[in-house]
């Protein structure tokens, strides 16, 4: 049987020596059965807090799914807990079994996360134990080291790395307001939401230890009842001018001010169901690249996140596009732009067509269509905006692709811009 | 007799045809009209190798924004040089297959076609007027717009300082505000709202 690497740093063996990772699930129980009344894991636990905010979460992670199931010392059922309750606080008791989720070793014995793993494509070496962690939110089970918090963080800033890349280099010339509202469209909470439905997550109606490992745990919000402070939208004063930069240096990749960063502050708290799934996705992510590595994770965010179709340039809102493509063409030193009649027709009777070019000289940048010349030349310097923000490169690399590799002589510049028109 | 058929002719003449029945006709005989509404046949059907090539002849549409027009184009990008010889290799085309004469020169039926030559080197017309941006007005032009603007907003409107002025709505706007008039009017239609039924 292979022998399984026990790293000194899994806060969660702090207390105890591990055991041998059971054969089958009735060795399991026997196990369980013999073990001492003595919780090791009451007096574990505010080590195990701190190390997890000291940032040794990535370690805890990886420890975790290498110590696949022996290390994990379980309260013994409630029967047994009468006889424990005199060597340990009362109060402790009361907060750690309010919560829980299943132990790691029922991981194996759960069709849904055998499926969920065959459904993703996911090779068999990412450990069930793992994909198990990803499904258990803070508010289901408060141990950062059996909850996906850390991991959700990780799989978080992947996504937007990944995300971001894509959209900078494949549209340099993007406006920062129709980056972040792409990203959004790609990874936002809503679009997480989405794929883990399509993904066909099923969520506990109450966590419990005796829960299918498979379905998604958190402690569920009910209707009516007040969302989270953490996760409120908390809306600027009006008057406040917020301004793109501000939004960049400050804000979110999304651009906005409100998301939550750390997760594990939910614990114990009621959350929607959009919270647990997008957490779930985010945590999928980090132990993908944890247990499975860049390369294979760059492959499943190209397969089930930038598959999705989204039409960019249904994204954008112009104001002023008639000043803004003049101005445009001043700083770029075109000719003045000239909105020019193609064709017309029916313009007496009650739905007049006139299509309008925006000509700069001879060169037409835009057309559009329109019952009304006004409305007409308006989509045509919107359009002719659009197909200038919308460039994009013939070739290009990103930069995740030269992580980890010696040879750089593939590298291909990406195109800076300097920036959308200001009026 | 002839007065009774013609009584008879009125009574069962049908009404008057809307569309005319006789056919017009603009060049002195049939051959010679079919000939100047002549259009050469389309580049696709009539390839000058016989080497296979490639036609690209998509149905109309409007036009997508993820084209970038060649001015947009980076320098460094190499679909400017490919677009430019694509212009090219169209001109050229074009100028080969320009309106034909009505016949071979030397033969009894030539005459000059009266269609447009191609390629078309006009622009469609513009929309609006095109005009010259002015920057006639002084400061006292400015500050006597304030004035009037802040004697009597709903008399001497942006429209009317604009005509007054000879510039824009826009910079009238920009320069003469007008002390929460926008307020007011919102306020006035919040109210003639709340007595909706």
């Amino acid at each position: 049987m292979k022998r399984i690497r026990i790293s000194r740093c899994g806060s969660q063996l702090l207390a105890q020596p591990a055991h041998r990772r059971p054969t089958c699930p009735s060795a399991a129980a026997a196990l369980q059965s013999n073990f001492t009344p003595h919780n090791y894991r009451i007096q574990s636990r505010p080590q195990s807090t701190a190390a997890a905010f000291s940032g040794s979460d990535l370690l805890n992670a990886q420890s975790e799914a290498e110590s696949s199931g022996g290390a994990r010392n379980r309260k013994p059922p409630p029967a047994r807990a009468a006889r424990t309750a005199s060597t340990s606080p009362p109060q402790s008791i009361a907060d750690l079994t309010k919560h829980r989720s299943p132990r790691p070793e029922r991981a194996f014995g759960s069709a849904k996360l055998a499926a969920l793993r065959s459904r993703l494509s996911l090779p068999q070496r990412f450990p069930l134990q793992s994909l198990a962690r990803t499904l258990v939110h803070p508010s289901a089970d408060a141990d950062p080291d059996f909850n996906n918090s850390s991991l959700s963080i990780l799989g978080a800033n992947l996504l937007s790395y990944y995300t971001t890349e894509h959209l900078l280099c494949n549209y340099p010339r993007l406006p920062m307001p129709v980056v972040f509202a792409a990203q959004e469209a790609y990874i936002g909470p809503k679009a997480l939401a989405t794929i883990a439905g399509e993904w066909g997550i099923e969520a506990a109606a109450v966590p419990g230890e005796e829960v299918d490992p498979g379905l998604l745990q958190f402690d569920r919000l009910r209707s009516g009842d007040d969302v989270p402070a953490g996760l409120r939208h908390h809306e600027a004063p009006w008057k406040w001018n917020i301004t793109v930069t501000h939004k960049i240096l400050a804000n979110d990749e999304f651009g906005s001010s409100t998301s939550n960063k750390n997760p594990q502050s939910l614990r114990g708290q009621a959350v929607p169901l959009e919270e647990a799934a997008q957490s779930f996705v985010r945590a999928l992510i980090g132990s993908l690249h944890l247990h499975l590595g860049r390369p294979l994770v760059k492959r499943f965010f190209r397969d089930h996140f930038l598959s999705r179709h989204l039409d960019v340039d249904k994204l954008f809102d112009f104001r002023t596009p008639t000043r803004d493509l003049s101005r445009l063409c001043a700083r770029e030193g075109f000719e003045p732009p000239v909105a020019r009649l193609i064709s017309e027709t029916g313009r007496l009777s009650r739905h007049p067509v006139f299509i309008v070019g925006v000509y700069s000289g001879k060169d037409k940048l835009g057309e559009g269509a329109g019952s009304s010349l006004d409305e007409a030349r308006f989509r045509a310097a919107a359009a002719a905006l659009k197909g200038w923000y919308l460039y994009k490169p013939l070739e290009f690399t990103v930069p995740s692709s030269t992580e980890g590799e010696m040879d750089t002589s593939e590298w291909i510049p990406n195109l800076v811009d300097c920036g959308e028109v200001i009026v | 007799m002839s007065t009774c058929r013609a009584t008879t002719r009125l009574l069962f003449k049908p009404s008057k045809p809307l569309l005319p029945t006789t056919q017009c006709r603009h060049e002195s005989t049939a051959r010679r009209h079919r000939k100047l509404l002549h259009l050469p046949e389309a580049p696709s059907y009539t390839p000058s190798k016989t080497a296979p090539s490639l036609i690209y002849n998509p149905p109309s549409s409007a036009p997508s924004v993820y084209h970038t027009p060649s001015k947009f184009l980076p320098k460094t990008d190499k679909r400017k040089a490919l677009f430019a010889a694509a212009q090219a290799y169209a001109t050229l085309g074009a100028l080969a297959r320009k309106t034909p004469f009505t016949a071979a020169p030397g033969t009894p039926l030539h005459t000059v076609s009266h269609l447009p030559p191609k390629p078309s080197a006009y622009l469609p017309p513009a929309v609006r007027t095109p005009y010259e941006k002015t920057y006639h007005l002084t400061q006292a032009d400015i500050d006597e717009m304030r004035r009037l603007r802040a004697e009597d907003p709903d008399v001497w409107t942006r429209v009317k300082l604009a005509e007054r002025f000879g510039c824009s709505q826009f910079f009238v706007g920009l320069v003469a505000k007008n002390g929460g008039k926008a307020e007011r009017v919102e306020r006035e239609h919040e109210m003639a709202r709340g007595r909706w039924g």
